[in-house]
């Protein structure tokens, strides 16, 4: 077909910009998502004696310990020397007084808390917090 | 710019706003996440021997957690006859060393309803160790 001089190539503008606001909504989620220091697959155990944490140190290191015992930081898996490195890294910006909130499954077998932790004495560590659900 | 005139209704394009409101919503549904509320319990680690203070030491509690079982001091105990202990033991002397002894392959639940029971009697010298 054959085109007009005069007439000028149109671009339709509107859908471009439909399909821009979809993909800034969709990184904009999954960024959110990232930023989730929590792991859902975690159920952890119950406590009906202590209540929640108002206000959390923005220091605190999160580590996550699966059921299966792998643990993780910010969804990340780690083992134990790089588990070691971290902690440590933590200690020399922040120094000792950085919080651990070990976020342990409430299934899994207490060695796996107990090898966390153990990283954690290692790096000189030593504000170390279980995490529980509370029903109070 | 020209003057309306009385009879022309005001043209507004909804079509377009319910668009921008359906990305409003799916937004929110999506991020939508309902909050546990989260406890956590403060605990000491097993830490190299140091030489004790002078003075009569602290007076220290054994408890054992062993898969499925309490032990308070050697004995079994039940874990809501435990927490009747520790608050009466709490109410009497709140700095009372607890040493808390677990085992490999009790689970972490275990732990924290023994570290609950401890909260609970306003007990806070908690030591966790791991039993060989």
């Amino acid at each position: 077909m054959k085109k007009r001089a005069e007439e000028t190539l149109e671009t339709p503008i509107t859908p471009m910009i439909d399909v821009v606001f979809q993909l800034i909504i969709f990184f904009v989620v999954s960024a959110a998502q990232q930023q989730e220091l929590l792991d859902e697959t975690i159920k952890l155990a119950k406590a009906q004696e202590i209540g929640a944490v108002s206000k959390k140190d923005p220091r605190t290191v999160t580590i996550n310990v699966r059921q299966d015992g792998s643990a993780n930081i910010a969804n990340q898996p780690l083992r134990q020397p790089q588990l070691e490195n971290i902690l440590r890294a933590a200690r020399t910006e922040f120094g000792t007084s950085v919080p651990i909130v070990i976020r342990c499954d409430a299934g899994a077998e207490y060695r796996h808390v107990a090898k966390v932790m153990e990283a954690v004495g290692k790096a000189g560590l030593y504000r170390v917090q279980i995490a529980a659900e509370t029903t109070k | 710019m020209a003057k309306r005139s009385a009879q022309e209704p005001l043209n507004v394009p909804m079509a377009p706003m319910i668009d921008v409101v359906f990305q409003l919503l799916i937004y929110f549904v999506l991020t939508f996440k309902q909050e546990i509320p989260e406890a956590h319990l403060a605990v000491n680690l097993p830490s190299r021997p140091k030489s004790p203070p002078p003075g009569t030491p602290p007076p220290v509690l054994n408890l054992t957690v062993q898969p499925r079982a309490y032990l308070l001091g050697g004995a079994p105990i039940a874990l809501d006859r435990l927490r009747t202990e520790l608050k009466e033991l709490g109410a009497l002397n709140p700095d009372v060393t607890i040493v808390i002894q677990v085992s490999q392959s009790a689970k972490a639940d275990q732990v924290v309803k023994v570290l609950d029971a401890c909260k609970g009697g306003n007990l806070s010298q908690l030591n966790l160790m791991t039993l060989k």
